[in-house]
């Protein structure tokens, strides 16, 4: 087959701080016999590189002084990318309007899963997990989504355990509406929610005989971190948080779940999503010592207690800025954030204000420094491709790429950024791409702009080549969302 | 669980109907790919069986959640495990398997223990270290790493491939089955590692055309997840062709099932893991160090029946592997071993369950095994502070022996430090 003459698919890289040539940044480039000045040679500038003993030795060259792109990379970021009509809207609007609008906006509901509120309804975990990836898909407010995912690996749950699929669906739409509120209240609603109270055992946990489970991850995985408390801290908060059970139905379903046998069986039935019921004669009535101060202490008690403690700040700025803006946050940029986020009494708002903000977040250094989940990389995939359909597609691919809704590998959620590339995964990221594409009938969003919009233009020689030798926009599109660029943030 | 819909079912036929072509620059490009100058990229499987130095073989179970020793090896005759353990005790022990006057296995380790009764199973007690974390994620690091004091950041096993060769230079090569990320006891960035979730749908959905253009593409990638991605799409072909190969001539001779009773469903195939690991080893691919994971350990809410059943799905998988190898004569190279980030608190809580907890025995498995119990016998009278039970043997004395005695390996220089000897190998390959 013949080949199309090479043409140019990417900007012209821009001018090359920190005392690297433009020269020097071509230099990888030319010496393929690419036209596409897209890497720089790695310099002494980059200290953190987590895999030096295995980099190639080019870097990408950042475009963030453009602030095109540093509105691009603040919604792959935030947002799971966007489509052409999303990206153009937060061009116009520029940076800071678009941070206020993220920041401000509320969050859209997702439609009601109509098996989860009628009474004798039942719904298997595929169909969950296909409503919510609808609504990623689909929602004016993706930010929302972005976040409720950030929580939905941090406060994790996972169906398995929990064993109950309204449970699930309830927590997400908690998780959703608290997202962006303040890690006070949040707490709260994490404590009694009905789904955390049967996967971490809050629920049968009691004053006399505690179960640890809940009060260890509180700590551990939710709120402070390893090294931070005592084990008599965690039998302590196991006796002060006992109590709590899982909400009562209002009324029961006869359902008939086999037809031929006519075998019924009865459904609980609520009237309204509920959290947990605080049961006082399950509860621990002597007082703790906890956390260095002794008495008699409540589920309010040990939150406040947490929320006093010096740690709590800087672990949850931590976790933030390693999902939003580099693998290894510097500690004096954790602790910036953490002092911000302890001042504003928790304030979500104003602890995502202030990473979107920071200089860190668009630094050079910053650039194609994450990299996306499968979820992430795939709902920017389908809405890149204006496919707003493949939510089965999703759910059913994810699992290869080490990513299942409402069933993280643990307790500890999903890993992040290089954790995410194995030889299982990579090729299960190329392969939905296939089928992606497959199954997008119709036209498709031009693919030679798609190198502009959503790899920046900016594009290593490898991937160059192959646009440039592809002979149609299908093809073209197939590299895109197969490249490296494109599984980067 | 959500099943793996359409994925890779999808072959050729769709993937042409998807339109992609690549030009026949590609193929160019991809041709090039064979020469990357990769040292453990181009290693994959590149080590053939006759040219190791020795061509045993290890596969490491890890028991995720912190699996209940007391359950798994229960004392028969003491006492105390009653006023721990009201609710949990009286049916583990009147329905233990006994191995000794003083100790059985669970009841739904049958398998293994008929293993046991000809010799092949050693059960080292008490195995733990000092100042115990109770953090699955802190504890499951030291194990990882072999390294309680957290400085170390590769994984053992890992450390191991990436120091180990073959007589013929070749490096030694891993593999996570039934997983879609690398375990910490693999990482390495200097080792050569695969990981397959299932091998019956690995592959690139599309076929040659697409893995010649991934090939090319993933080739001098930029930045600093550049040359993981290389090294792992590189690995991903590698392993393709071997898996070709190798399907085509294994033919299972034992039933693995993963259609097992369990409380809670399992996000691992155990069954169908060792499967694979069985493939890869009968036919020869070179592989040396196997990892498989079971999840769903960490019981601390109605443990009797959940933790029965891990057990019987555990037994019933290991007895098929072994069968499985001993069949196609392979049996005397593989040590299997399991491993677990800690043992579960004697006293059980007000859900029928046990929390967090220290030392636990672990199960060595195989022909290259001289059978019996080793270590110490843990108290349940002499607790610790936190009411759990003391180690006596340091876990990396179990490492020890596997790498010295059965891999050839130098321990002392991937462990640091050399251990107390726990001798459960009938012929030692290396003075230890």
């Amino acid at each position: 087959m013949a080949l199309r003459a090479p043409e140019p698919v990417a900007d012209t890289a821009p001018p090359v701080r920190k005392g690297i040539t433009r020269r020097q940044a071509l230099a990888a480039a030319v010496a393929t016999g690419v036209g596409v000045g897209a890497v720089r040679l790695l310099g002494g500038t980059i200290q953190n590189l987590s895999h030096s003993g295995a980099a190639s030795g080019t870097d990408w060259v950042s475009p963030l002084g453009r602030e095109s792109a540093r509105v691009m990379q603040l919604l792959r970021r935030t947002s799971f990318g966007y489509n052409q009509a999303q990206l153009d809207a937060a061009l116009s609007d520029g940076y800071g309007k678009t941070v206020d609008r993220l920041l401000e906006t509320k969050p859209a509901e997702p439609p009601v899963l109509a098996a989860a509120v009628t009474p004798g309804g039942r719904f298997g975990v595929p169909e969950l997990q296909q409503w919510w990836v609808g609504h990623m898909l689909t929602t004016p407010t993706p930010f929302a989504e972005r976040m409720t995912l950030f929580w939905h690996g941090h406060f994790t749950s996972d169906y398995r355990k929990t064993a109950n699929n309204t449970f699930m669906y309830w927590q997400n739409l908690t998780w959703r509406r608290m997202g962006m509120t303040n890690l006070r209240s949040m707490l709260m609603d994490v404590t009694t929610d009905p789904a955390m109270l049967r996967y971490l055992d809050l629920a049968t946990s009691t004053g006399q005989s505690p179960n640890e489970n809940y009060s260890r991850e509180l700590m551990e995985l939710f709120t402070m971190g390893a090294g931070n408390y005592t084990e008599e801290d965690v039998r302590s908060s196991a006796k002060a948080l006992a109590g709590w059970q899982q909400p009562q139905p209002d009324s029961t379903a006869t359902v008939v779940v086999d037809k031929a046998k006519m075998v019924t069986q009865k459904l609980p039935v609520y009237s309204a999503q509920r959290s947990g019921i605080f049961n006082p004669r399950r509860a621990y009535k002597g007082t703790v010592t906890y956390l260095g101060h002794t008495g008699p202490l409540d589920t309010q008690g040990v939150l406040d207690a947490i929320l006093a403690q010096k740690a709590t700040a800087p672990f949850i700025a931590a976790k933030v800025a390693q999902h939003f803006v580099t693998s290894s946050p510097s500690s004096a940029y954790v602790a910036r954030l953490g002092e911000t986020f302890r001042r504003s009494q928790y304030d979500m708002k104003t602890l995502m204000r202030a990473v979107f903000t920071s200089p860190e977040f668009t630094a050079d250094a910053s650039y194609r420094a994450l990299l996306k989940s499968p979820i992430e990389f795939m709902v920017h995939g389908a809405r890149a491709l204006g496919a707003t359909n493949l939510s089965k597609l999703v759910v059913a691919a994810g699992s290869g790429m080490g990513q299942s809704l409402f069933d993280p590998p643990d307790v500890n959620g999903w890993p992040n950024n290089a954790a995410w590339i194995s030889s299982n995964t990579v090729v299960e990221r190329v392969n939905f791409v296939t089928l992606a594409l497959a199954q997008t009938k119709g036209s498709l969003p031009s693919a030679t702009d798609a190198a502009r919009t959503h790899l920046d233009g900016v594009v290593g020689p490898q991937t160059a080549n192959l646009l440039n030798q592809a002979p149609d926009e299908r093809t073209r599109w197939f590299v895109t969302l197969a490249s490296p660029e494109f599984q980067l943030k | 669980m959500n099943k793996e819909i359409g994925i890779n079912q999808l072959k050729r036929r769709d993937f042409l109907r998807a339109g992609l072509v690549f030009g026949a620059g590609a193929a160019g490009l991809a041709a090039g790919y064979a020469a990357v100058p990769d040292a453990f990229a181009r290693g994959v499987f590149a080590a053939k069986q006759n040219g190791m130095a020795n061509d045993n073989v290890l596969v490491m179970i890890q028991l995720a959640g912190g699996n209940d020793g007391l359950r798994t090896l229960v004392p028969l005759t003491d006492p105390t495990l009653h006023d721990l353990r009201p609710k949990l005790a009286g049916p583990m022990v009147s329905q233990a398997l006994p191995l000794t006057k003083d100790f059985g296995l669970n009841h739904n380790l049958g398998g293994i223990k008929s293993l046991w009764d000809q010799g092949k199973v050693a059960m080292v007690q008490g195995v733990g270290y000092p100042n115990p974390t109770f953090s699955h994620f802190e504890s499951i690091r030291i194990w990882e790493t072999g390294d309680p004091t957290r400085r170390q950041v590769d994984g053992w096993l890992g450390r191991t491939l990436a120091k180990a060769y073959d007589s013929n230079g070749h490096p030694l090569t891993g593999c996570a089955c039934g997983a879609t990320d690398v375990p910490g006891a693999l990482r390495d960035l200097q080792a050569t590692m695969t990981v397959i979730q299932n091998q019956k749908t690995f592959g690139f959905t599309g076929g040659s055309e697409v893995e010649a253009a991934v090939g090319a593409l993933y080739k001098g990638t930029p930045g600093i997840y550049g040359a993981l991605f290389d090294t792992a799409i590189a690995t991903a072909n590698d392993t393709i062709a071997t898996l070709r190969t190798s399907s085509a001539s294994y033919q299972p001779m034992a039933d693995y099932s993963d259609k097992v009773q369990l409380v809670y469903s399992s996000k691992n195939q155990l069954a169908a893991a060792l499967q694979l690991a069985a493939e890869l080893i009968v036919t020869g691919t070179g592989v040396k160090l196997l990892h498989v994971t079971l999840g769903g350990f960490d019981t601390h809410y109605t443990e009797l029946n959940r933790h029965d059943d891990l057990m019987g799905y555990l037994d019933s998988a290991v007895s098929a592997f072994y069968k499985d190898l001993a069949a196609h004569g392979k049996a005397d190279k593989v040590l299997i071993a399991t491993w677990s980030e800690f043992g579960r608190r004697p006293k059980e809580n007000a859900s029928g369950g046990t929390d967090h907890g220290a030392a636990a025995p672990l199960l060595i498995i195989g022909d290259p095994v001289k059978g019996g119990l080793y270590g110490a016998e843990p108290s349940l009278t002499s607790l610790d502070s936190t009411g759990n039970l003391k180690f006596a043997v340091d876990f990396r004395s179990v490492y020890q022996e596997i790498l010295g005695g059965h891999l050839g390996a130098d321990s002392n220089q991937i462990l640091g430090a050399s251990f107390d000897r726990v001798p459960f190998l009938k012929a030692p390959v290396a003075a230890l």
